[in-house]
């Protein structure tokens, strides 16, 4: 009984020493990490890296592989719920805009589907160092952004009554020369005691070319598209009636083209 | 030897079978079952292929807002270490492992940049 007693003591102590050597001593090295570990700030950060890298060279293929690294099952919405958040902790507008950007080309669908990240198998024992694929650099398709010098024009400027929407919106969409909706166009919103602006693509669900502001009933509104030299003014929300007679705010929609040069 | 002595070094012998097995197990189960957690990392311990890659897209980034200080918070993220020394071991990697000649460029125009630029107050990792 007492050797046993002993023997369970040495293991004990054993144990404990492998665990104080595994876990303090000699714990598993933070080196060699993934982009999937960073802390949530620093995740952010890198994200916004990536959208602003694909913004300034266009390559989509590389954006999703950098993105599979996260293995997030759909990276668009983060993106967007990023962009929304850094808008409004007072970031530079260019990061709101390029992560919209990225977002919006992910939704579009358009490039090959990344490969998986490489994944560390057993931590403490990373995988052999990624290669660098060089990418062969396919034509970049990006989604289409407005041009320099070719102020959008209102296409149309339509009051919208529709219950579903739930509450007033001011919608914007705004397309390109050729029709082809344009993510990242900045919209400014002015009222008697304040302003605010929004981006399109940022909610790409309903359009990477759309972008809406929630009205306040009673309030008058002057919008102006930033790539555009013509305010629209006096916009508040109208009344609707609905089905069963009862009253709400309306919504407006406004309609952005650039026109053919 | 006598009758205890044996008796005496089997159970010494025992007992550091059984304190190495139980160091074996507990190495194991904090090297392999539960080990330490990769999360909440910082940039700086990335593997030396994602830090190349960070620091391309930082040059990306740079190649089009030619914003030199922005760079250089980004790359602060990484360490301690100078940013023009961060941008040539990234230089370094990229050559070795056969990186676009465009990336090249994009990375040598971000570490011209740094080189010519004058030294920095130390900027702060965000």
């Amino acid at each position: 009984m007492k050797t046993f007693l002993a023997l369970i003591l040495a293991f004990a102590l054993g144990l404990g020493g492998g665990l104080a050597y595994a876990w303090a001593i000699n714990p598993v090295s933070y080196t060699d990490t993934s982009p999937a570990s960073l802390r949530d700030d620093f995740r952010a950060d890198y994200l916004t890296l990536i959208a602003v890298a694909y913004d300034a060279s266009g390559d989509l293929p590389r954006a999703r592989a950098r993105l599979a690294q996260f293995a997030y099952a759909d990276p668009a919405p983060i993106l967007t719920a990023l962009a929304q958040q850094r808008l409004g902790q007072g970031w530079p507008e260019s990061q709101a805009r390029a992560l919209a950007r990225l977002a919006a080309d992910l939704t579009a669908g358009s490039g090959a589907p990344a490969s998986p990240a490489p994944t560390t198998a057993v931590a403490g024992t990373p995988t052999p160092a990624r290669t660098a694929t060089p990418v062969p650099s396919p034509a970049p398709t990006r989604t289409p952004t407005s041009t320099p010098g070719a102020p959008f024009r209102l296409l149309t400027q339509e009051p919208v009554c529709d219950p579903d929407l739930g509450q007033p919106l001011l919608q914007v969409e705004v397309v390109d020369a050729a029709g082809q909706p344009v993510a990242g166009s900045e919209v400014r919103v002015v009222w008697d005691t304040g302003q605010d602006h929004f981006f399109t693509g940022l909610k790409p669900d309903l359009g990477i070319g759309y972008g809406d502001f929630r009205l306040t009933p009673g309030v008058v509104y002057s919008v102006q598209l930033v790539d555009s030299d013509q305010p629209v003014t006096g916009l508040t929300a109208g009344e609707c009636v609905a089905d069963d007679s009862t009253r709400y705010p309306g919504s407006w929609l406004l309609r952005f083209q650039q026109p053919a040069r | 030897m006598h009758r205890h002595e044996v008796r005496a070094l089997k159970a010494i012998v025992r007992l550091l079978t059984a304190l190495f097995v139980g160091a074996a197990v507990g190495v194991i189960y904090g090297w392999v079952v539960q080990p330490v957690r990769y999360i909440d990392t910082a940039p700086g311990s990335l593997r030396a292929d994602y830090r190349t890659d960070y620091v391309l897209m930082v040059a990306q980034a740079y190649a089009a807002e030619q914003d030199l200080q922005t760079a250089q918070v980004r790359l602060a993220s990484l360490g301690p270490q100078a940013p023009s020394d961060l941008v040539t071991a990234a230089l370094t990697y990229a050559v070795d492992h056969g990186f676009t000649r465009a990336d090249l460029e994009t990375l040598n125009q971000l570490a011209v940049a740094l080189r010519s630029a004058a030294p920095a107050a130390e900027i702060q990792a965000p």
